[in-house]
């Protein structure tokens, strides 16, 4: 037998799997060759310091603690009947609505496996689909963020992005609003983190979490993702404080295509008279020559948490 | 290295038991993921409580970065939930487990290399002072503390059959199909990753000394 053949067997005699005959014949030639006898006491004693290493530390409660919150929402989730195909059909319809021209099935899924984990059904499934509103300019923008979005769709899909496995993750309000608050201490979050929050922004059903979104938002509004994102969330939000909010925050940032929305909404009757209000003086801003205000521009107010 | 999508993945239970260290039954995790596929997915929590460690040591180990390790167990328990009808009746569920953490670590470096953190020191050194080797002739805790450091720095591959193999405990079948190699690969790999292993030690060693 010679070195080489008998180095190639080490892993198999030190498992115990190799033949009689042959672990004989290879005892022989350690026995009588000092370079193999070196290569083998090595092996064994590698395996010996690598066998001897403790387990790794115990994980934190953490990990059990997520692991069973997710657990619940899955089987809740398994013993109704299929709200989230229901809930897609509907966003479905939707963006067919609000994107009439584009094919819109790859938005709205991407949509969709976010609303997974916040949509509990109850606050969309009970609003009547909103009617088509847009406008060609409008339009453009909305597929301008399907693409945007689109291409993230992978990594949304795989909820890779931590806000989205989080906000699926934990079921009471208050957790989901600390996710989202959490966002706000990153000072250039990933794209995918500001995704997320603009599906937070279209699917939770909590106005809390998403007053929280729009202010984790608004150190990002110079974003055009973000931008868009508001401007084809606001014509379906219907809590009078979040549609303030967001009015507030395009309307500091001067988002121009902002106006059409908001003459749309200064004279809808059914609309809430604050509401009204704030698209009233939103227009007259976005109108007027646009005057270079660092204390707006930079860190929109917002009515409630400020 | 071709891996193969969930869904074509499947290992004949004929195939010889797991070693897993804390798996009782193999028959019986199977049961119990059947039952999940079914639709009880609570009975997911069984066998969370039996492979979350040794999928966390196994995490910990490849990426040292233990709070990261965290995370990626919760990722393969949440794609076990996303992907349990792809669960097989023919399945063996410890190396369906493992075929999913491999993917999930391979998605973790993925990202991870966009943005180099290869060793987190300060995880690291966390890691409180465990009780004595079990083989007490095997070393000093400085000499624990070099191997760990020697493991970390094996290449990528090098260390996964190490892990897989001395820590996880898997034969050299199960990781065989694993990394969808033969056996016979799985043990040069495994060789030359002791060699390896060995050249490393020995060098963080030397560093050491002088
Ligand atoms: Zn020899």
């Amino acid at each position: 037998m010679n070195c080489q053949r008998v180095q190639d067997n080490f892993i198999d005699h030190q498992d115990g799997t190799l033949p009689p005959a042959e672990s004989a014949a290879l005892r022989a030639h350690l026995a009588s060759c000092p370079d193999c006898q070196r290569e083998w006491s090595a092996l064994q004693e590698m395996t010996r310091k690598l066998d001897a290493l403790p387990a790794t530390e115990e994980p934190s409660p953490r990990l059990r603690e997520q692991f069973y919150a997710m657990l619940e929402t899955h089987q809740r989730d398994a013993d109704t009947v299929s709200p989230f195909a229901l809930a897609k059909s509907r966003i479905d319809r939707f963006f067919a609505a609000l994107l009439p021209s584009t094919p819109s099935l790859q938005f709205a899924g991407a949509l969709a496996v976010l609303a997974l984990g916040v949509f509990t059904g109850a606050r969309y499934l009970q609003q009547p689909v909103p009617p088509a509103v847009t406008s060609p300019a409008d339009a453009q923008r909305l597929a301008n963020l399907e693409r945007e979005l689109a291409d993230q769709k992978s990594e949304v899909k795989d909820m890779g992005g931590l806000v989205a496995a989080s906000l699926l993750q934990h079921k009471s309000t208050s957790e989901r609003l600390q996710t989202v608050l959490a966002t706000m201490d990153q000072k250039s979050p990933d794209r995918h983190v500001l995704t997320d929050l603009l599906g937070a922004l279209a699917f939770d059903p909590s106005v809390n979490v998403r007053l929280s979104t729009i202010e984790a938002l608004a150190a990002h509004a110079d974003q055009a993702v973000v931008r868009q994102g508001l401007l084809a969330t606001l014509p379906r939000e219907s809590a009078p404080l979040v549609q303030v909010a967001m009015i507030e925050l395009l309307t500091s940032v001067r988002e121009a295509a902002a106006a059409p929305l908001f003459e749309r909404l200064s004279r809808d009757e059914t609309a809430d008279k604050d509401v009204r209000e704030s698209a009233r003086r939103g227009l007259a801003l976005l109108r007027s020559p646009s005057p270079t205000d660092p204390l707006k521009s930079k860190q929109p107010s917002n009515p409630v948490l400020s | 290295m071709f891996l193969a999508p969930v869904t074509q993945f499947r290992v004949s239970s004929a195939e010889a038991p797991a070693s897993l260290p804390a798996t009782v039954d193999a028959d019986s995790d199977h049961e119990l993921m059947l039952a999940v596929r079914a639709g009880e997915i609570r009975r997911l929590g069984d066998l969370f409580e039996r492979y979350h460690k040794p999928l966390y040591g196994f995490f910990v180990r490849l990426t040292n970065q233990p709070s990261a390790s965290e995370d990626l167990v919760q990722i393969v328990f949440y794609r076990i939930l996303k992907y349990r009808h792809t669960y097989r009746d023919e399945g063996k569920f410890s190396a369906w487990i493992y075929h999913l953490a491999r993917k999930v670590s391979a998605d973790h470096f993925r990202k991870s290399a966009r943005t180099p953190t290869p060793t987190d020191p300060a995880d690291f050194n966390e890691q409180p002072d465990q009780e004595p080797a079990p083989d007490a002739q095997a070393g000093t805790a400085d000499d624990l503390e070099l191997m760990r450091r020697a493991l970390a720095r094996v290449t990528h591959d090098h260390r996964e059959v190490l892990v897989l193999a001395r820590l996880q405990h898997l034969n050299h079948q199960e990781i065989a199909r694993l990394l969808d190699c033969s056996v016979g690969a799985v043990k040069v790999r495994a060789h030359r990753a002791l060699k390896e292993l060995r050249e490393v030690y020995f060098k963080i060693r030397k560093e050491q000394a002088a």
